[in-house]
């Protein structure tokens, strides 16, 4: 063999074996494993921790207010609804939900009369008109919003 | 040269020929050992096991309180700022003179308030949006590195670590509902919570959903909600002309809502 064919097969040869090996490098582990992206990366979105824990979690400890809440118009409302974890809380509740003031605003998120909420099975209310000067708990249990309080 | 010469030259031709040969047949067996997995029996039956996740909502009984967008922003770690959603709400308000108002103040956060006065309004409804999770996903399509991907489970998702934040997903998505991560520098959006719903969670938008407006489940099980809602429902997707063939559907979709 003659030089030159031997220096242009040498050279040939390591520009294959860069091109593999630098491509080795590049690709992460199970790249195209299922399809044109990262295998792993469905574990990684797996992975976290979910902050709403559910209705049955905060039954476990709060079985009364629970029950009374089944009982009346607010069963379908899961607790996590009007009490959300805290942003900083982690997998136990010790530092769960803050005790939700009843402010007018907030029950008027849902009560407050609106043209696209007619109909819906979401009593509708002029809150200016219905409240008076009083706020809604005053009245209202959240938990049994027909239980009046006298 | 002469004789010697023609030698090294087919020498020469022969190896390369044989690399050549070499790298084109090892090109072609890796795609045949994936297809030879593909069609065997076990991977098949497994991919039927595996559920295909899809959501209803129900214009008629969403009453735009928000619960979803404020949950969904606590759930996953979103940025506070009325700019960042994975779900949001908008209402939409039909004036008597066919004018369509379109508002999603922060997202619908705090209940939705009505702005038009009840005599100029000929119609009005919400509409809860978020990723409707394509089968032909434009955003897929559109990624250049991989990065965002449809999960056998049909769910679209972002890598977050292989994301080099181009935001060509972004204004690929026909359906606005991806935006780009203020703290990561990297695409966002709904991934139907799923760290939660792998675990057998609904996710957190559906958790807390006062009316039942968003119904949550397999498209694959005959007996889950979501199928029911089909069932039972006239149900539409988002621009359907754009064949996206999205797996959230909507009960009540007017006309008017883009």
């Amino acid at each position: 063999m003659s030089k030159i064919i031997f220096r242009l097969l040498l050279s040939f040869i390591v520009f294959v074996t860069a091109f593999i090996a630098i491509r080795q490098l590049v690709i992460p582990e199970s790249f195209g494993k299922l399809g044109h992206y990262r295998a792993n990366s469905i574990e990684d979105n797996k992975a976290r921790v979910p902050f709403y824990k559910g209705t049955e979690k905060c039954a476990s400890c709060h079985q009364d207010i629970y029950d009374l809440q089944f009982s009346d118009l607010h069963s379908e409302i899961s607790c996590e609804s009007c009490h959300p974890p805290k942003i900083d809380a982690n997998t136990e509740c010790k530092i769960m939900p803050p005790k939700v003031e009843g402010t007018i605003e907030f029950c008027a998120q849902c009560h407050k009369m609106n043209a696209g909420r007619v109909d819906k099975g979401v009593p509708q209310l002029d809150i200016e008109e219905h409240k008076g000067d009083q706020n809604c708990i005053e009245c209202h249990n959240p938990h049994a919003p027909w239980e009046l309080t006298e | 040269m002469g004789t010697n010469g023609m030698n090294n030259r087919r020498k020469f031709f022969k190896a390369s020929a044989a690399l050549i040969g070499g790298t084109i047949a090892m090109s072609i067996m890796k795609p045949l050992g994936l297809m030879a997995q593909t069609d065997s029996d076990d991977n098949t039956q497994e991919k039927d096991k595996l559920p295909l996740w899809g959501m209803g909502v129900d214009i008629e009984k969403c009453v735009g309180c928000g619960k979803c967008a404020e949950a969904c922003k606590i759930e996953n770690n979103v940025p506070k700022e009325p700019f960042y959603f994975r779900t949001w709400i908008e209402q939409y308000t039909v004036k008597n003179d066919g004018e369509v108002k379109i508002e999603s103040p922060n997202g619908g956060i705090g209940g939705l308030k009505q702005s038009v006065p009840d005599k100029d309004i000929f119609k009005s409804f919400m509409v809860p949006k978020l990723c409707n999770h394509c089968t032909n996903a434009p955003c897929v399509q559109a990624c250049p590195v991989g990065a965002t991907y449809i999960s056998p489970e049909g769910v679209v998702l972002v890598d977050d670590s292989y994301c080099i934040g181009c935001s060509y997903c972004i204004q690929a998505c026909p359906y606005g509902a991806r935006f780009m991560n203020p703290v990561t520098k990297v695409a966002d959006k709904c991934t139907f919570c799923y760290h939660r719903i792998s675990e057998g969670l609904q996710p957190a938008c559906v958790e807390v959903c006062p009316t039942d407006a968003r119904i949550f489940g397999d498209l694959h099980d005959k007996k889950s909600d979501l199928v029911k809602f089909l069932q039972k429902n006239p149900t539409e997707v988002l621009k359907p002309h754009l064949n996206t063939k999205s797996r959230v559907f909507y009960n009540g979709l007017s006309s008017e809502v883009r």
